[in-house]
């Protein structure tokens, strides 16, 4: 059976997990003989839209620069991830309707937690007014209405997080479900029994 | 039998040919020479009797020589890279991430599923890798790792005979480490219930082909060589014992044969003494190869970037490929093969106290041959009798000895077929199942890379 290409789009605040989730769940699809592309916010704007700000207009045409190469590698085949922060609503739809097969993640995470994560820095910066535009502080972020995976990182660790939205991409028929022979338990019992014999 | 068949045969008289069929009684790592001396001394007079009209040959198997290769190279007829079982475990592609091979991984039609086309049936049982048990034209019984007799039996219907019988899958090796004569003794009862259940299957199945396979043997030898080669260890006669018992069992089966019906034995690999385990990663690691994230690793999967080569049990060595693995550090073409010659010849320097450790290392386009090549490891090691290969990553020196006293050879496996005019070549594992097929008078199919030996 040949793959059937999709788009995985996650959005939510800056430090919610977009890009953690987007790497654990990618290894996962490899391992199922996925082909994979992730288009990650950080990276894009270092070329795909170099040169971009973060007014409305801006946000907006990068987020549309990104649902337009997911659109061209989701229809051959390709299972296109977005890991960017996509603030508003009705882009995020506008690209959904385009592409078709799209699965939207809401990495859920209240403000105060990725202020206090800031994994960049870049929360002290904004509260310091260094950076005049932040979403979540001085700019808006608006939520998904209705995602495929809601997601709550301030409560799951990345692990549950990524089995949630595996486990959505196996019902949805996205992703291939596993024929695991060995259950873990089971899988102990393997690895022992090699060991004893001197195999593993 | 179909309705036409059916209608065909009201016409003929009662002397139509009978139709053939084929026994093979397997013995996991009973080396060819081992079986001549218990000929030749008395230990094994059923065989003895058997043999005396029949071609018992030594028989060469795959590299590398572990169970879960050679039985699927047995039950397939095909080499590794053509069934994707290159040892009990594996990398996921593109990951360290290991995993462990099973009859779902195995990428080429069993025999019995080629008989099954046919409309024979077959049962088979305890071969190893044929776990868990896929639904067959017959009845079949998963040998090692099987985990679950109940996902190691097809049909599930024959499961309430399986636990009437006490059926068990494997002797608890473990027991080695405790005393002996425990071992022995669970050695022997796994033995007695998976005879039972042999002889049981043999005259209530219908069946072609009937395969049964003793593992035991394998684990005797891994943890009592020593007790053989020694005349006068304690447990000498508890080794010999088993091959009496084992030689009764033959008797047994070789007694319900009729005249229509063929019979082997076969084993996945010969065995001698230990004199050294040595161990590659350690090698890697010791020569700049290989470097892992932590003091004591557990497996490959902590691999550290920067690796150039690892080895994975018990011979294989993996080039650490830039595309193929997440930290690939080496690149395809001129680098690789560079790498590749480097190792090899640095491989073959290694000597214990003045002897060559290793008989050969082969690059992996000389022994493997399939799609699935990319899967094969990229150097593969033979060694010498007595240097047992282990792909043990924990390590801190290059060899010691551990509570192990056999090894696994490669070119002294087994083959015995009750007639006298085989091929004069030296039988090789990949050459049973067309052997199989031939005598069951089905087209062999043409990727099969043995040959029929008759
Ligand atoms: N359930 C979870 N899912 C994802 N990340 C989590 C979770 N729990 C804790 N974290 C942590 O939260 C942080 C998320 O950082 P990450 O860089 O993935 O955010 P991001 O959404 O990609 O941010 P940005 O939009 O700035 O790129 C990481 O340090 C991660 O370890
Ligand atoms: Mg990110």
């Amino acid at each position: 059976m040949s793959q059937k290409g999709f788009t995985l789009w996650f959005t939510g605040l800056s430090g919610a997990g977009k890009t953690t989730l987007a790497h654990i769940v990618e290894a996962e699809m490899r391992r199922r003989n996925l082909k994979i592309e992730i288009l990650d916010g950080d990276v894009v704007r270092t070329n795909l839209s170099k040169g971009l700000g973060f007014s409305k207009e801006d946000r907006d045409t990068n987020i549309r620069r990104i649902g337009f190469v997911c659109h061209l590698l989701s229809r051959n085949g390709v299972a296109a991830i977005s890991a960017a922060i996509s603030p508003y609503r009705e882009i995020r739809d506008e690209v959904r309707k385009m592409i078709g097969d799209f699965v939207e993640v809401y990495v859920h995470c209240p403000l105060e937690v990725c202020a206090k994560r800031d994994v960049k820095g870049l929360y002290a910066k904004a509260m310091s007014g260094e950076i005049p535009v932040f979403t979540g502080v001085s700019d808006p972020y608006e939520e998904p209405l209705n995602p495929e995976v809601l997601v709550d990182s301030s409560k799951e660790t990345p692990e549950e997080s990524a089995q949630k939205i595996l486990k959505k991409l196996e019902e949805l028929g996205y992703l291939p479900k596993t024929d695991e022979v060995y259950s873990e338990e089971e899988e102990e019992e393997v690895k022992r029994r090699l060991e004893e014999l001197g195999y593993f | 039998m179909g309705i036409l068949d059916r209608l065909r045969s009201l016409g003929k008289p009662q002397t139509e040919v009978k139709e053939k069929k084929v026994v093979l009684i397997g013995l996991d790592g009973t080396p060819y020479t081992l079986l001549k001396q218990f000929c030749a001394d008395g230990t094994m007079p059923n065989l003895a009797k058997i043999a005396a009209n029949s071609s018992l040959r030594q028989m060469d198997v795959s590299i590398p020589e572990v169970s879960s290769t050679s039985w699927t190279c047995f039950y397939t007829g095909m080499n590794p890279a053509q069934h994707g079982i290159f040892g009990f475990l594996d990398l996921q592609p593109n990951s360290y991430k290991i995993y462990f091979p099973n009859s779902k991984s195995v990428k080429a039609p069993a025999l019995w599923d080629v008989l099954g086309n046919y409309g024979k049936r077959s049962v088979v049982i305890n071969v190893p890798e044929t776990y868990p048990a896929k639904p067959l034209n017959g009845a079949l019984i998963s040998g090692f790792v099987a985990t679950d007799l109940k996902k190691a039996t097809y049909p599930p219907e024959l499961l309430p005979t399986l636990m009437e019988l006490e059926y068990r899958l494997d002797p608890d090796a473990q027991k080695a480490r405790e005393s002996k004569d425990a071992f022995l003794a669970d050695i022997y009862d796994v033995f007695e219930k998976r005879r039972k259940t042999i002889l049981h299957l043999f005259d209530q199945e219908k069946w072609s082909l009937f395969i049964g396979t003793i593992t035991e043997t394998d684990r005797l030898h891994h943890f009592m060589w020593d007790a053989l080669v020694d005349k006068n260890h304690p447990y000498h006669n508890g080794f010999l014992d088993f091959y009496r018992r084992v030689d009764g069992l033959i008797g047994e089966v070789y007694d319900r044969l009729d005249s229509n019906t063929t019979f082997m034995m076969c084993s996945d690999h010969g065995f001698t003494s230990i004199e050294q385990q040595v161990y590659l990663n350690y090698w890697l690691k010791d020569n700049g190869y290989l470097k892992f994230t932590s003091e004591s690793p557990k497996s490959v999967e902590e691999i550290a970037p920067g690796t150039r080569a690892f080895a994975m049990d018990p011979t294989r060595i993996y080039i650490n490929l830039k595309g193929k693995y997440p930290q690939g550090a080496v690149e395809p073409g001129e680098e690789y093969e560079h790498l590749r010659r480097e190792i090899a010849e640095g491989l073959r320097a290694i000597t214990y106290q003045g002897k060559p450790v290793i008989k050969k290392v082969f690059m992996k386009e000389e022994v493997f041959r399939g799609p699935l090549m990319q899967q094969a490891p990229d150097l593969i090691v033979l060694s010498n009798y007595g240097f047992d290969m282990k792909g043990s990553t924990n390590k801190q020196t290059l060899m010691d000895r551990e509570i192990f006293t056999g090894m696994h050879t490669q070119d002294d496996a087994h083959f015995l077929i009750n007639r006298k005019d085989i091929n004069e070549k030296k039988p090789h594992i990949c050459d049973i199942a067309p052997t199989i097929m031939k005598e069951l008078g089905i087209v062999i199919p043409s990727d099969v890379t043995g040959v029929a030996l008759t």
